[in-house]
């Protein structure tokens, strides 16, 4: 009797192990390709805490920063595949391998949800001349090589959304002189001392200085206006057919199991249409754009070409 | 009075006091910084009012930059990037035995110097953050050319050397993403090298490593550590007293660090690094520098912690961070629902009464938890010193490794240990190539993108008022040098 309850059990679990899959079994590591306390390390840590509680077992943020995210895209294309690495991957996948920086591409990863999108936003002094984005690219054309853009590096995500906008717009990119900077809070610094003219950086960078007036944004490069900035048109519905920003969701290495894929991403999407986490994310002043794995890949692969055009235009690349 | 109430009330001040011995232990630890601390330290002041939280942060900011320094000054390693300045005479002291009076000072310092950083950022933020924002790449290019003057006061004797070291250090800022044309230079494509060679293992290295180096070819025998004597050990009066006398050098430092601390371009670690040159260039006895003079001891602390009160002035007003610290504080600032930018001091005067508040106690409350700190210290220091030297090259590894889980950073860390005992061997200073290393790219980057504005012209170098002063300054540090030397050279010689 006894033998044939330890034959049972021991058959039971056996099974359980053949025909469901059981992840995680131990602690996940969430690779954030940025640093410790900025922007998409505080929606790491948020995703990977819920991850947590759902999931039972502890996801830990590893920062992998370096090399304009390069260092840990690379990390999480190498890891193991088999869920136990997983990485909040951003829209430096799509354009960094063009520039040469590395040789991994958005094929190299499998993608599981994306939650984030953040809209580039044209933004100038309050007291600037222009009230909307027509009269800016009127005064650009008229007095080509005066104004000073910045909002970044040269080639970085900010420049090449002035560039696609001013292609689209029918502005020649080199009629005004992009002012490189290492990112979008020193190009917000540049601009409020008045040392450029105009900068397009994620419009929820600046969103302290837009609330106290001492900035205002001409344009949206979103595809709807956004609910946080509801008075800022979008370039669209000025004619200008073009939207760009930045994005964030998750991805695993190439080749992790199907299963394990099927779990994380009902999970991640459970999490990203959650109350909490619109509230989060709007405390943070992100914006929300959720997409399956499906979806997310397909995002992926169009952005991957959008931006080697905007590159070629911009003379980055040949 | 409410205020006073508010933030005496235990569950704001128990989680400051928690958070100001945190910042000791991270602090103190080679290689993890005072950003690290801040970071650590945020997700649990989620839990927090913002008054308390926000408390949290600066508590951790202040004791880390301080804490920073006893390993700078026991053992010659930084503990924080703001603690280079702080090996040069701290650690020249503790080798007489003298540890423990140089950090008492230099504990009383960063407590006064902080205060300072503080009251300039209650009483002028608004017009200093206005002044700071005139700064471009002009003034920023003059700024970071005077920082590199400093190699030139920071070589003993031999400029040539000097310049040697100071040169290698701009030859290895080059490495990495050039963000003037977004092209990787002198990387071998290895992705590591991207963002350069990183400033911290490169530091921890060069002094901590090539420490414990020349102690093991000394052999067993002076395997030793600087004793500490409790004799020189000082009381809280005397130290005052001695801090009385030098009040001038404190207060020159901790003017120049919360200025320096304002710029958005520049932080703590550049702040201690001009303090120290400054006091050394104005001192009538400039030549004891580098051999243990309180002054120098003095003047670094003061300066980078004064920086912090600095840091929070453009972080305040325009919303915009100063330095790595006040860009994690902007996000937790949005966590608790708070704007910064010149709303918050109509928005939310009371709270940022609040946080004045805490951050003038947090710095007298600095002064005893600073001093446990120190005295915990000393105890490691009494172990055998084989063991210690085992856990100096142990914790500067996982320093290296921590601050961007990479082992990469290790071997780099290593490298630059035998590349700064080579250069003590042949008597090149190595501050310079620290000061090439953390100001190369200032200077680099500020000429190029001036030049890109200017269209090429060197005009507006000059031509801006700002630039004009700080050129104006550096002719003086270069020429005022050579006479003093002059001057002194024919004193020397009718003496003989």
């Amino acid at each position: 009797m006894k033998k044939l309850l330890v034959f049972l059990v021991i058959a039971l679990i056996a099974s359980s192990l053949l025909f469901s899959v059981d992840y995680p079994r131990k602690a996940v590591s969430v690779i954030c390709p940025w640093g410790a306390g900025g922007g998409t390390d505080r929606v790491a840590r948020y995703v990977a805490d819920e991850l947590s509680k759902a999931l039972g077992q502890p996801f830990t943020v590893v920062n992998r920063t370096g090399g304009g995210g390069a260092v840990g895209h690379s990390a999480g294309v190498y890891a193991a595949p088999d869920g136990y690495t997983i990485t909040l991957v951003t829209l430096e996948i799509a354009n960094m391998h063009w520039l040469g920086l590395t040789t991994i591409t958005y094929d190299d990863f499998d993608y599981i949800a994306q939650f984030n999108e953040d809209a580039a936003g044209v933004i100038v002094k309050a007291d600037a001349p222009w009230n909307t984005v027509h009269e800016l690219l009127a005064d650009i054309k008229a007095n080509p090589n005066k104004f000073f853009f910045s909002g970044s590096s040269a080639a970085s995500i900010w420049d090449l959304a002035r560039i696609g906008m001013f292609s689209e717009a029918g502005v020649p990119v080199d009629s005004v002189t992009w002012i490189p900077t290492t990112g979008a809070a020193p190009s917000i610094i540049e601009l409020l001392g008045g040392h450029v003219d105009v900068i397009t950086c994620s419009i929820a960078e600046a969103a302290s200085q837009l609330d106290s007036g001492q900035l205002k944004a001409l344009a949206v490069m979103s595809d709807e206006r956004l609910q946080r900035f509801p008075n800022v048109p979008t370039l669209k519905e000025q004619g200008i057919n073009w939207s760009a920003g930045t994005w964030r969701g998750i991805s695993v290495p190439k080749n992790t199991p199907t299963d394990v894929k099927a779990i994380l991403e009902a999970e991640v999407l459970k999490i990203a249409n959650s109350e909490a986490f619109k509230e989060f994310m709007d405390i943070n002043g992100f914006g929300i754009k959720i997409r399956n794995g499906v979806e997310f890949y397909e995002f992926a692969k169009q952005q991957d070409s959008a931006w080697k055009s905007v590159l070629e235009l911009g003379g980055f690349i040949q | 009075m409410d205020i006073i109430l508010s933030i005496l009330s235990p569950d704001v001040i128990f989680p400051v006091l928690f958070a100001m011995t945190f910042g000791i232990f991270v602090g103190g630890l080679p290689g993890l910084t005072a950003t690290m601390a801040v970071a650590l330290i945020i997700p649990i002041s989620y839990y927090m009012s913002p008054l308390a939280g926000l408390g949290m942060v600066l508590g951790v900011s202040f004791t880390s930059i301080f804490s920073g320094d006893i390993p700078a000054t026991f053992l010659r390693i930084p503990g924080t990037p703001a603690s280079g300045a702080a090996t040069l005479d701290g650690f020249e002291l503790a080798k007489k035995g003298k540890g423990s009076l140089a950090l008492t000072l230099d504990l009383f310092c960063s407590a006064i110097g902080g205060l300072i950083g503080i009251l300039l950022l209650i009483l002028i933020a608004p017009p200093l953050a206005n002044f700071a924002l005139q700064f471009t790449n002009f003034e920023y290019f003059w700024l970071g050319l005077f920082g590199l003057s400093m190699s030139a006061v920071l070589s003993k004797g031999n400029m040539m050397k000097g310049l040697t070291s100071a040169v290698l250090g701009l030859a290895i800022s080059t490495i990495g993403i050039d963000i003037t044309t977004g092209y990787p230079r002198f990387t071998f494509g290895n992705i590591e090298l991207m963002d350069g060679i990183g400033f911290i293992p490169a530091m921890i290295g060069l002094f901590g490593i090539s420490e414990v180096l020349k102690r093991v070819q000394q052999g067993a025998a002076k395997l030793q550590l600087p004793p500490i004597t409790e004799k020189v050990k000082i009381s809280p009066i005397e130290a005052l007293k001695i801090i009385w006398k030098e009040k001038m050098t404190l207060i020159k430092a901790a003017f120049v660090g919360t200025f320096i601390g304002a710029l958005p371009g520049a932080g703590a670690d550049i702040a201690a690094w001009v303090a120290y040159g400054v006091e050394k260039k104005t001192s009538k006895n400039s030549e004891d520098f580098g051999t243990g003079n309180i002054k120098g001891v003095i003047a670094p602390t003061s300066a980078n912690n004064a920086a912090l009160g600095g840091t929070w002035i453009p972080a305040l007003v325009f919303g915009v961070p100063g330095d790595t610290i006040t860009a994690i504080v902007l996000g937790a600032m949005l966590m608790y629902g708070l704007k910064p930018g010149p709303l918050i001091f109509t928005e939310s005067r009371e709270l940022v009464n609040g946080v004045f508040g805490i951050a003038v106690l947090a710095n007298i409350l600095m002064i005893p938890i600073g001093y446990l700190g120190i005295k915990a210290f000393a105890q490691v220091l009494k172990l055998k010193t084989s063991v210690v030297l085992t856990g100096v090259v142990l914790f500067s590894m996982i320093g290296s490794y921590a601050i961007r889980n990479s082992y990469f950073d290790i071997y780099v860390m290593l490298a630059f240990g035998f590349i700064g005992y080579i250069m003590e061997r042949l008597a090149v200073p190595l501050a310079p190539m620290i000061l090439g290393i953390i100001l190369g790219p200032m200077v680099e980057d500020n000429l190029r993108v001036g030049l890109i504005k200017t269209g090429g012209s060197m005009n507006q170098f000059f031509t801006r008022p700002i630039s004009l002063v700080l050129f104006l300054l550096i002719l003086l540090v270069f020429l005022g040098g050579p006479t003093v030397g002059l001057l002194k050279k024919a004193f020397k010689s009718k003496k003989s």
